[in-house]
């Protein structure tokens, strides 16, 4: 009798997280171990190659001279130099393309379904496939430069993916092309949802276009914009795919951004306590500029 | 200057015609309400006006001249909209100077005009205030406010009332009048709430289905409706209509309606007409004229009493030949039984039951 549990004792925080221990217990083991795995690494020169698993990495304690090497790794930084220009030139021309596109499609045209999903088919492919298509579309025989010969009237020949300007050129290309349409979607469904009459009341106070747009347009899609944004930033400091199939970061390091450089340290040197470091470290500087962007934005 | 034309306006959707030929002038100052139940087309008149719709055929005139492809932007109306349509994501003084800003006028004169907008409004302590959040009668103003800012010659209102309360609604329909003898615009006003119509118009504009059906003052309407439509549209309740045949009887034309009796002698001059009119006719008189009496000629079974506060209706009779009578509630009034009664001889009015339109005498 007197061991029966009585429901007003339990039905607070005790009962709340007997229940959800078990996934609690799931959650941390999935994102706080690794973490903490990666760090015990990063504070080591362990290797696979030194023939001992992981949790012996002690053997190989190096304190944080991992982290002092990547301070002074002129590869590193010019891998994140170039990624932050890949994001600082696609994220933009995406925005004002897809926005762009967007404002067409706000009113009715014939063939507007068709083009419609023409327009969001990038989005659709695999990006490993359209880092071939892009691949192949550059070589210095293919169809780009047979284009680019119709305006010369003389056979073009350039070697697009073998020149370290023109090759990021060319990643950006594919990335402006598979990502426009996500932004343009985003975007259209925006602009979908200003309200009609809040124009025609624009428009009837003498607003003209331009001025709509910008005073009753813009501000009602601040928060779609801010996500786009955030969503193709986000993805575009990860570029890999497409990049790695198009140029395997080359010629020489030329396109390399940090996604490829951390791919081929892991893959080819094989030093894993340096990885974890700038895994480590990037993790890091981008919580807090996430952290900082927030902050901004909710002003 | 600011009088509005509409010349054989018609407005056609597809297969669907809105409005079928609409010719109204309405006077420079004049405050006119397009009164209709929903889907008569009287919002669709007034988006023509604006210029939010081109009409199918027709034109449309401001003073002299002919607006009908001018776009909406430089037509130079005020709008209120029956949502308002408030910029929710600025304050209450960003809304107001929209306009005034929109036209690139100088700081200074946007301030002073938007200030004084506000005091007479009474938005001044609101001014910062962000708009959305704001209480609906507060949205009101500032959407009247916001137009009346840009001091339009023409001021358009799409059912501005129908969101707010019945207090406020009462406060507002004075608050508008004496805005727009103040600002002497021209205004046109759609509504489906005839009190508001009757209360507010200098005339009103009553339509149904895509047909313009009446113009006149609020009494005009009221006491000589031209057909059965706008006889028991406007009122509440609505004009009593009953069948009835023509029909010589105690020594005049009489109206024979059947299970209620014969009506008494019809007055001179509405007998004059309805001699040469059809014999099937309908007979029709305001609640408000009926006077009971055990020794008049129609009488009916009473059905129900409503007693609000002021005045009770009674109910008579049911299906087609049913009676509504409104009294003051100090008067003695039947409990049950046969009710008899006549209309005020002046106040019959009679149709023809054919046509629906009024027959009149002279």
């Amino acid at each position: 009798m007197t061991s029966a549990p009585t429901p007003e004792k339990d039905d607070g925080a005790g009962l709340g997280l007997r229940l959800t221990l078990p996934a609690q217990v799931l959650v941390l083991f999935i994102s706080l171990f690794p973490l903490l795995m990666q760090l015990y690494i990063s504070l080591t020169d362990w290797s696979p190659l030194s023939g001992m698993a992981w949790p012996r990495a002690w053997e190989f304690w190096n304190t944080f001279a991992n982290y002092l090497d990547l301070v002074s790794d002129d590869r590193l930084w010019s891998a994140l130099g170039r990624t932050a220009l890949v994001m600082a030139v696609c994220v933009p021309l995406e925005f004002g393309l897809g926005l762009a596109l967007a404002t067409l499609f706000v009113d009715d045209f014939p063939g507007k379904r068709v083009a419609y999903s023409i327009l969001i088919m990038p989005m659709m492919v695999v990006p490993a496939v359209a880092g071939y298509m892009f691949f192949m579309l550059f070589q210095s025989g293919g169809p780009v430069n047979d284009i680019l010969s119709w305006f010369t009237a003389e056979p073009v020949s350039i070697a697009w993916l073998s020149d370290p300007t023109l090759a990021l050129i060319a990643v950006m290309a594919a990335d402006i092309w598979q990502w426009t349409p996500l932004m343009f979607l985003i975007l259209l469904a925006g602009l979908v949802g200003v309200p009609d009459d809040q124009i025609k009341a624009a428009t009837l106070l003498g607003a003209s276009p331009v001025q709509r747009f910008l005073t009753i347009v813009i501000p009602r899609m601040k928060t779609i914009i801010v996500i786009a944004l955030a969503i193709r930033c986000i993805e575009a400091f990860k570029i890999f795919d497409t990049l790695y199939i198009m140029t395997g970061g080359g010629p020489g390091v030329a396109t390399e951004t940090i996604s490829v450089y951390i791919y081929k340290i892991t893959t080819q040197d094989l030093i894993w306590g340096y990885v974890a470091a700038i895994a480590l470290a990037i993790l890091l500087v981008l919580s807090l500029l996430a952290v900082w962007a927030m902050r901004r934005m909710a002003k | 200057m600011s009088a509005i034309h509409l010349q054989g306006l018609v407005k056609r959707f597809g297969q669907f015609t809105a409005l079928k030929t609409m010719d109204l002038a309405i006077a420079d100052g004049e405050f006119m309400a397009l009164l209709g139940p929903s889907g008569c087309g009287k919002s669709t008149t007034m988006n023509m006006i604006a210029g939010m719709e081109r009409p199918s055929e027709g034109r449309i005139l401001f003073g002299n001249q002919d607006v009908t492809g001018l776009p909406m932007g430089r037509r130079g109306v005020g709008f209120v909209f029956q949502n308002y349509a408030i910029f929710t994501h600025m304050t209450v003084r960003q809304n107001l100077s929209y306009g005034l800003r929109m036209m690139g006028r100088p700081a200074s004169e946007v301030a002073s005009r938007t200030g004084t907008m506000a005091e007479m409004l009474g938005l001044t302590a609101l001014l910062d205030r962000p708009a959305a959040g704001l209480s609906v009668n507060i949205l009101q103003r500032l959407a009247i406010g916001r137009s009346a800012v840009m001091e339009p010659a023409i001021f358009l209102l799409d059912e501005p009332l129908s969101n707010v309360d019945a207090a406020f609604r009462a406060v507002m329909r004075t608050e508008l009048k004496s805005l727009q003898r103040q600002f002497r615009q021209t205004m046109v006003y759609v509504t489906h709430d005839q009190l508001e119509a009757m209360t507010m118009a200098d005339r009103i504009a009553v339509m149904d289905h895509g047909v313009l059906q009446q113009v006149g003052t609020p009494l005009e309407v009221y006491n000589d409706p031209v057909n059965t439509f706008v006889a028991r549209f406007i009122g509440a309740p609505g004009m009593n209509l009953l069948p009835g045949r023509l029909l010589q009887h105690a020594g005049g034309l009489c109206v024979d309606l059947g299970p209620l009796g014969i009506s008494a002698p019809l007055p001179g001059p509405l007998a004059a007409a309805a001699a040469s009119a059809p014999a099937e006719v309908i007979y029709g008189f305001r609640p408000e004229e009926v006077q009971l009496d055990p020794a008049a000629p129609l009488g009916l079974p009473l059905t129900v009493t409503e007693r609000i506060g002021a005045r009770s209706i009674l109910h008579l009779g049911e299906g087609e030949t049913s009676v509504r009578a409104v009294f003051q509630s100090g008067e003695p009034l039947p409990e049950a039984g046969l009710v008899r009664f006549q209309p005020a001889a002046a106040a019959v009015r009679l149709f023809d039951a054919a046509t629906g339109r009024a027959i009149r005498g002279v």
